[in-house]
């Protein structure tokens, strides 16, 4: 099956700065990609090579096939064929309705434009806008308009540059909810940005994770973060404490997860085998046995400290190892050296469950 | 002298309310005249202004740096330039254009292009760059795009040619050079004043001044409108 995106060995410079080293990658249709990676690590000016707004230093960019650089008549149509929707929440000025329409109206595609809008509105939850001013909208509510002008034209490829990093949560989650439908219900095909490894494992069903210029690694997400190939990967995917174990429903709508040696609460849909890691950031430590709001309370002896420059690192050791980050000043009040007992205590969201 | 003033300032409130014919016909002809050049200045000024800003090319920066320096030419040397290329002696002499509306209009054409074409670029420049690459992304053609990002600058546009109707408006030198204040056919207000007040006609000179000052008013409130528009 021809791949709808095909990129072969692109380089790209800006003066002598490199941004991209020997970039090969293929999607194929209808899937979902996302490109990861820390902020300067070449994942938006990959996007924009992609979308021909620049052209690489040494390689070729294919779109079904055909060189999609061969000339600018070439791109145009090219382009034409795909959606872009830039980080920036960004309206043109005057009306969402002629906001909405102007791919459709470039495109000299004039059957319908007021019902295409119409439906299109309805779709990313923004019913009846058609007159408003589009640069009065909230920050959230332009970044759908932003989608609903590139998914208008029923783009064959829809590029997303870290779509919901300008947004606030409730935002993120509809912007996210409206990706997934987007891809499962019309097939078309996408490939977004994001700095966020969840959002990444979230969207999409192929991960590719860049940095410095370079793809390190790409595959599914529980791939990825199964099997990081490099320090890099799993430093970056940030993998500390990941068990696998039974997951079985206790009432409640909690979820115990049952690991050789221990048993996780948590809430997830998930049951029988699963993933499951804790971000250590989310685990507090105690001497003593304290109540709190969190559902998952566990001892252990403390292994190992290790002294990472800013925060001490416990390696602890209750059947399962955990890694959790503690203060210099926590480490002293606790009087905490190899051998001591302490507790763990962590929220039911704080377990990753994949 | 205080005195000859006050009444000639008399005789020119008076000469505006009895709608006197000749500074009617003078009002009227300097508005077409001038909202002609700038028309005009302006379907020529737009397109290119939006050339230059969508395209980079070599020597871009000095082209509008020129543009900008041509922004204080004087008047005289607009209209003395054209004198040459029209008088009888001169290449275009055969296009009968020297001492007529005509060649007033081309004038002033000439003398407000380099206001227009450069305060566009300015005004698409100071579009942000996003927006042009929105319109690109989004399946925009060159033609398209430039289309795009005047339209995105449409009110600092409309300004600049308020601004270059101003300039058209009140500038004397091609206005005599070209039209040579001839009564009746290119005598507009800015001749009328210069040449009649010699000539004691005092009370005409100053009633066109105040028309003068009202049309430069009307002017900034536009200004002002467009700018909050911004």
């Amino acid at each position: 099956m021809m791949h709808i995106v095909e990129l072969e060995k692109i380089y790209k410079n800006y003066e002598k700065l490199q941004v991209l080293k020997n970039i090969n990658m293929k999607i194929k249709r209808s899937t979902s990609t996302a490109l990861v990676g820390p902020t300067g690590s070449g994942k938006t000016v990959l996007l924009r090579l992609i979308n021909l707004l620049e052209k690489p230093s040494s390689g070729t960019v294919y779109f079904e096939g055909i060189n999609a650089n061969a000339s600018s008549n070439a791109s145009l149509k090219i382009r034409r064929q795909m959606g872009m929707v830039f980080q920036k929440p960004l309206a043109f000025k005057g009306n969402v309705y002629d906001n909405v329409a102007f791919g459709l109206k470039i495109r000299g595609d004039k059957k319908d434009i007021k019902a295409r809008v119409k439906e299109t509105l309805e779709t990313i939850g923004l019913k009846g806008y058609e007159n408003r001013n589009a640069l009065k909208l909230s920050g959230g509510e332009t970044q759908r308009l932003a989608l609903a002008r590139a998914m208008i034209t029923n783009p064959k490829l829809l590029l997303l540059d870290e779509p919901t990093a300008n947004l606030d949560p409730i935002s993120t989650k509809k912007m996210e909810d409206l990706i997934l439908e987007i891809n499962s219900e019309r097939e078309t095909t996408l490939i977004m940005t994001t700095h966020d490894l969840s959002q990444g494992q979230k969207l999409a069903n192929r991960m590719i994770i860049l940095n410095d210029g370079h793809i390190l690694q790409s595959g599914k997400p529980d791939e990825i973060f199964r099997k990081p190939k490099n320090k890099f990967v799993a430093d970056f995917v940030g993998i500390e404490n990941i068990m696998n174990g039974e997951a079985e429903e206790i009432g409640d709508g909690l979820v115990s997860i049952k690991t050789d040696s221990i048993n996780i609460i948590t809430v997830t849909e998930k049951r029988g085998s699963v993933n499951l890691s804790i971000r250590p950031d989310e685990i507090t430590i105690s001497k003593e046995k304290v109540k709190t709001s969190a559902r998952n309370v566990i001892q252990g002896i403390v292994e190992e400290i290790v002294d990472t420059g800013s925060l001490i690192r416990l390696i602890i050791n209750a059947g399962e190892l955990f890694t959790v980050f503690i203060t210099r000043e926590s480490l002293t009040e606790l009087e905490i050296s190899i051998g001591t007992p302490v507790w763990m205590n962590f929220k039911v969201s704080a377990v990753h469950v994949f | 002298m205080a005195n000859e003033i006050i009444g000639a300032v008399e005789q020119a409130i008076y000469l505006i309310v009895t709608l006197n014919p000749e500074l009617i016909e003078i009002t009227i002809r300097s508005l077409y005249i001038s909202l002609s050049a700038t028309l005009i200045a302006s379907l020529i000024s737009i397109p290119i202004g939006g050339v230059i800003y969508y395209y980079e090319f070599h020597g871009k920066r000095t082209l509008i740096n020129l543009i900008q320096t041509l922004y204080s030419v004087p008047t005289v040397i607009v209209g003395l330039f054209l004198f040459l290329l029209i008088s009888q002696r001169g290449p275009l002499a055969n296009l009968n254009l020297l001492f007529t509306p005509e060649g007033m209009i081309i004038g002033q054409v000439l003398l407000i292009l380099p206001i227009l074409i450069g305060f566009t670029v300015t005004a698409l420049i100071g579009v942000s760059n996003q927006i042009k690459e929105l319109a690109i992304a989004l399946g925009a053609n060159a033609y398209q795009t430039i289309i795009t990002i005047i339209k995105e600058a449409r009110y600092a546009i409309m300004g600049a040619v308020i601004l270059a109707f101003g300039r058209a408006i009140s500038e004397v030198g091609v206005a005599i050079l070209i039209g040579g204040n001839i009564r009746g056919f290119t005598r507009v207000f800015t001749t009328t004043i210069s040449l009649e007040t010699s000539k004691g006609n005092i009370e005409l000179s100053i009633a066109l001044g105040f028309i003068l000052l009202a049309i430069a008013l009307i002017i900034n409130l536009m200004l002002n409108y467009l700018q909050g528009r911004e």
